[in-house]
């Protein structure tokens, strides 16, 4: 086993070019793509007096981790809006506020979700402070311990599971082409790596290893875990120099973000065993793969987020597409913060797609003598 | 030594070898021989213990080999048809790889890996990577990867497919000092009878999944005892010489070609004069009349019906 794996590094190293080619591709459509956006947060101008901004309100607006509420004059505020620059900017008073909604999507009406949420927070906390006649700073940070302490403790606890409801859309143009080229071009490069297997067969080098005191189940491994490797290394690669050259800071969760990318390499590299051994030659591989990968990519959300799909049918398909679930654990540990709890029905979707795909693909191969 | 006994083999409705009946002893080279589809390698792949057959039985030493051939495949050298070897590993990489794979290691590997090389004539281009090889070095680094592990029992599938004649006679030359030197038992596949004819102790051909014949050059031949080849040659032919020569109803067979016509005609018959004179009709002119004593292709196409590469 470890020979064959010996042998597909050598041969990776005298010809890395598909490898390089696809991982500067997903860099440079992430950057181009996403240069429209910022790899943090979203900035939404924010416009008030400097009581406001010194007010509990102001605090809220400035701990949001979704947003990043930015002060600006109100001529400014108004400007990026028309301009097209702001999706949506928010006038705030201590009581009330007003959103400036330029382009009616679903980002802007996110917006105004959230502030609508942090004004009943901050109201909510108000009310509880006067109910309690708290008026020191010390009396209402006990009030605030034993709220979190009740919170943390709550009487009924409600389980979480994904995916996510429309409700909590974010869409962030720049992660979002981040993730979604990265998953896109590896398919490709895995889908190429577990291509020899089929021209190793057709070539006769399966037959040689069949003769030898090789074992079958050696050569799958052996095969699978260097397409595994390559897909991994690249999407390592990719997300590395995201995180140390470009800055993006994945909400905090880098390595949770690298390890939740392991069941969708695996679900990839078992989606490539099924096709290989669904075609008969290099041609139909070379025609069906973009295909798939493309339509794999429209459905499950690689080029546009999928909360935007309206479409049933679409919607249906993207159950079955093991990119909807790349993208909904990546999303869910760098953008929504998930727990654990709530990624682990995206996860064990996707580790059972790949079982299930290699399981069958394998059985064809075997059956159909490829 | 090594039995095929009733062999059958179907894919879906298609039966690509039917009843084949064979027997390979020690030491010697069989030639099995027929054209593209005649179910050469499917036989050879089962052989090999490669695919299961459909019904019958491969005995090696008496013992089946259909559950179980691991006893055969110890002692196998498989050189497929295709180059199966990795295209951008070096010659020595390859022989490494292949090696290993058998349980070589070590001082044992290396020597193994030079004495192929010599074998092969391959020594001095071994750290370079095989895409940038010839054809014929391609199929000659095919063959030593099969004989790394001293095998018993060579199968050679066509080994010289689409290679120079300088490179095929080396081959040939390597595969029949193999058989010399090291009693190695070779079952050569091929539809170039001259290789057949030059390598072979005995001979099956197949033709449509059936063994059509069997025997020994000499037995093949006798095949045709009772007739004579006549080749016929000139720089073109032309439409009335050949159908004057269709309409005479004593030659059995006709083989055209670009520039040779081959008849097959009764022994005793005189033709000389009858094709000169219809020549001389047809204004055609010849360049020679020969008889020759049958060959394995005349056999061949007594036998099917048609050439051996057609």
């Amino acid at each position: 086993m470890a020979g064959i794996l010996f042998a597909k590094i050598r041969s990776f190293i005298r010809n890395p070019w598909t490898f390089l080619l696809f991982t500067a591709m997903s860099i440079g459509f992430a950057i181009l793509i996403g240069s429209s956006g910022n790899f943090n947060t979203i900035q939404v101008p924010v416009t008030g007096s400097e009581a406001v901004q010194e007010s509990p309100i102001g605090d809220a607006l400035k701990e949001n981790k979704v947003y990043n509420f930015v002060w600006k004059s109100e001529e400014d505020m108004l400007e990026q809006v028309e301009t097209g620059k702001a999706e949506a900017g928010v006038m705030v008073q201590e009581e009330d506020y007003q959103v400036v909604i330029g382009v009616d999507s679903a980002n802007s009406q996110l917006v105004e979700q959230t502030i609508k949420e942090i004004y009943m927070d901050v109201l909510q906390q108000e009310k509880l402070y006067a109910a309690m006649k708290a008026t020191t700073a010390t009396e209402k940070q006990a009030i605030q311990d034993k709220l979190d302490t009740a919170k943390e403790n709550p009487v009924f606890s409600i389980q979480q599971a994904s995916f996510r409801s429309d409700d909590a859309f974010i869409y962030d143009t720049a992660s979002h082409s981040l993730f979604g080229f990265t998953l896109f071009f590896v398919i490709y490069t895995i889908a190429y790596t577990v291509l020899p297997i089929l021209l190793e067969k057709k070539e006769g080098i399966w037959d040689r290893m069949i003769l030898s005191p090789l074992k079958k189940w050696e050569m799958y491994v052996a095969n699978l875990l260097y397409s595994f490797v390559i897909g991994y290394i690249q999407v390592l690669v990719i997300f590395f120099i995201f995180r140390y050259w470009v800055g993006v800071d994945f909400n905090g969760r880098f390595i949770e973000t690298l390890l939740v990318l392991i069941p969708y390499v695996f679900s990839i590299v078992s989606l490539s065993i099924f096709i290989t051994a669904l075609v008969k030659n290099t041609q139909q591989f070379n025609t069906v793969l973009p295909i798939l990968a493309v339509s794999m990519a429209m459905i499950g959300g690689a080029y546009w987020p999928i909360e935007i799909v309206e479409n049933e049918i679409l919607l249906f398909l993207a159950k079955f597409n093991p990119l909807t679930f790349g993208m909904e654990v990546l999303n869910g540990v760098a953008v929504y913060d998930y727990s654990f709890d709530e990624l682990l029905l995206p996860i064990s979707i996707l580790f059972f797609m790949g079982v299930l795909l290699m399981g069958i693909g394998i059985h064809l191969m075997e059956r159909r003598h490829i | 030594m090594l039995e095929l006994m009733d062999l059958t083999k179907t894919f879906k409705h298609t039966e690509a070898v039917k009843n084949v009946n064979m027997f390979i002893e020690k030491g010697e080279i069989v030639g099995l021989l027929g054209p593209n589809g005649a179910g050469k390698s499917t036989a050879i792949s089962m052989l090999s213990s490669l695919v299961e057959p459909t019904s019958g039985d491969v005995r090696f030493r008496n013992k089946s080999m259909i559950k179980n051939p691991q006893s055969l495949r110890e002692v196998l050298g498989l050189v497929p048809q295709e180059i199966a070897l990795y295209e951008d590993l070096t010659a020595l990489e390859n022989l490494k790889f292949f090696g290993r794979i058998y349980g070589l290691k070590g001082q044992q590997l290396q020597n193994k890996i030079e004495e192929v090389l010599d074998q092969i004539g391959l020594y001095e281009r071994r750290k370079e990577v095989v895409k940038t090889f010839s054809g014929g070095m391609k199929r000659r680094l095919n063959i030593g990867v099969a004989m790394l592990h001293n095998p018993e029992i060579m199968i050679m599938d066509e080994p010289t497919v689409g290679i120079d004649p300088q490179s095929r006679n080396y081959i040939l030359e390597t595969v029949k000092r193999l058989n010399e030197e090291k009693q190695m038992t070779v079952i050569y596949t091929s539809h170039y009878m001259e290789e057949v004819e030059f390598l072979c102790d005995r001979i099956y051909i197949m033709d449509k999944g059936n063994l059509i014949a069997s025997g020994t050059k000499d037995e093949i031949k006798q095949i045709l005892s009772s007739e004579n080849s006549i080749s016929i040659k000139a720089d073109r032919w032309n439409d009335e010489f050949i159908k004057r020569l269709q309409d005479i109803p004593t030659i059995q067979r006709m083989k055209v070609e670009e520039k040779e016509i081959t008849i097959v005609v009764p022994k005793d018959l005189n033709m000389f004069a009858a094709v000169a004179k219809i020549a001389d009709e047809s204004k055609l002119e010849l360049r020679s009349i020969d008889i020759k004593a049958p060959t394995l292709e005349d056999v061949f196409l007594h036998l099917t019906g048609r050439a051996l590469r057609d």
